[in-house]
């Protein structure tokens, strides 16, 4: 428990002197919430709604930070302490090199928790937001996505050869989820052909759960969505784990 | 004495390419033991086969009773290594790199005394990519020291190293050595195989060509100096005749 301690300090120290997380996970969602905040107010999310737009999309903005981490940050890490040989090192020492894998797996999602709290807090002061729907079906499904997106950061950083390689394909897996998925770009201003075009993503079906979670609706039409998230969670979590490679 | 490590018969090919063809030695407590050879000759595999990082195809290893593999953490509360680059997160500052590594074991030396003893005390603030060679090397002493341990692989301790670093490591790695610790180490420098090692195995593509101590490799090749008897050893035309 110590060296999990030592190392989650560490880690996170390290982290937040790269910048990046705190840019990319707990930042961003927050200039996407305010600027959506200024353009849509607490104005209802179309004619008639009993909704409001930002309670429409706060569902898809906590999830900007889980894409970060567990799209971007957790293949680039695993891939670059790969690389640099710091999980063989862990070999010769009484820890086991999963440990430092468990450490990156939760200092990810302890951003994409800041993240979720200070949306929420933001969203509930200054733009009249209200979880309409339960708070534990909310909870369950963000967890779930979170573990699916993870899942999947681990087996792009788990196989791929080397660090440049997992780069490649996590910005190509990063961007495309960012900006189509609904994370930022709101989906319902999406004309109909392109939101079948992004219902192809993996996120876009996520963040259907906690939308529907957030507003209270039904969870009768997101069980495609949440099948897609546990499907995705099983292969990719399988492949990490049987071909993940240490060195 | 107790053989702290000991090695029978290892084997280990990458495909076709036997890079250990069966190395056998002992290493008695207290003892610094020097594993030497060209680059490609096998120093490396066998460390890392003795240390488990890879599997050996063929041999028994023992380090302190133990097998690396099977009794990995046990053996490891007690065992220090340093690679040949140490490897370290980027941006990590030299304090947390003792702290992480002190937090793996469960009776750590204390990382501070051991940094002043190594006279790198006033670089824990630094940044680990920061330091100049000797410096990191001593750095790195320090880490494989932090277990407290019995028994620590040195592996080209002092490679890229000025002569007066080099120097410096020797000292400090004669400071160990009396204080009881068992050292295997591999190094490119004669003369501070010399001095150090208590005994010797030469590896030549794989296969040992001479174990025993410096005097007797110098001996046996009928040569003046030590340097000259490692490259008859070594040397292709000389020692196939």
């Amino acid at each position: 428990m110590n060296a999990y301690k030592t190392m989650l300090k560490t880690e996170l120290k390290l982290s937040l002197r790269g910048m990046d997380m705190l840019i990319f996970a707990i930042i961003m969602p927050l200039v996407v919430l305010v600027v959506l905040g200024i353009i849509y107010g607490n104005k209802p999310a179309f004619e008639g709604a009993a909704y409001t737009f930002i309670e429409q999309s706060f569902g898809a903005l906590s999830t900007i930070a889980i894409c970060a981490g567990g799209v971007m940050g957790l293949p680039l890490v695993v891939s670059d302490y790969r690389g640099k040989q710091i999980l063989k090192r862990f070999k010769v020492t009484p820890v086991s090199p999963g440990m430092i894998l468990i450490v990156e797996v939760t200092m990810y999602f302890l951003y994409a928790l800041v993240s979720l709290l200070t949306l929420f807090a933001v969203a509930a002061i200054f733009f009249g937001f209200r979880m309409q729907g339960g708070i534990l079906q909310f909870i369950l499904g963000w967890m779930l996505v979170m573990i699916s997106m993870f899942s999947i950061g681990m087996m792009v950083g788990g196989i791929a050869k080397n660090a440049k390689i997992a780069g490649i394909i996590a910005s190509a897996l990063y961007f495309p989820m960012l900006i189509f998925s609904g994370a930022t770009l709101p989906y319902e201003v999406m004309p109909a052909t392109m939101q079948r075009v992004v219902d192809l993503l993996p996120l876009t079906q996520g963040i259907k759960i906690l939308k529907s979670a957030t507003l209270g609706l039904t969870m009768d039409h997101v069980m495609i969505p949440i099948a897609v998230m546990a499907v995705i969670a099983a292969i990719c979590s399988f492949v990490a784990i049987r071909f993940f490679k240490w060195e | 004495m107790e053989d702290v490590i000991r090695v029978e018969h290892l084997k280990k090919s990458y495909g076709d390419i036997l890079a250990v063809d069966d190395l056998s030695f002992s290493v008695k407590r207290g003892r610094v033991f020097g594993l030497l050879g060209a680059n490609g000759a096998g120093k490396s595999t066998s460390i890392e086969c003795i240390l488990g990082t890879k599997n050996a195809d063929h041999g028994l290893i023992s380090v302190l009773g133990m097998s690396p593999i099977s009794n990995r953490k046990e053996l490891f509360q007690r065992v220090g290594v340093q690679f040949q680059e140490v490897h370290y997160q980027e941006n990590i500052r030299v304090g947390e790199l003792c702290e992480i590594t002190a937090s793996l074991y469960s009776k750590p030396a204390d990382y501070k005394s051991l940094l002043k003893e190594f006279g790198v005390a006033d670089k824990i603030n630094a940044f680990v990519k920061e330091l100049s060679g000797g410096q990191r090397q001593r750095l790195f002493i320090v880490l494989a020291l932090i277990p407290d341990p019995e028994v620590v692989f040195l592996d080209e301790l002092t490679t890229g190293l000025d002569a007066r670093a080099r120097r410096d490591v020797w000292q400090i790695l004669a400071r160990l050595k009396a204080a009881g610790l068992t050292i295997l180490l591999t190094s490119h420098f004669m003369d501070e195989v010399e001095i150090l090692c208590d005994e010797i195995c030469i590896l030549k593509r794989g296969k040992p060509v001479f174990q025993g101590t410096v005097e007797d490799a110098i001996k046996q090749s009928v040569q003046v100096k030590f340097e000259d008897a490692y490259l008859w050893f070594t040397d292709e035309e000389v020692a196939e005749e």
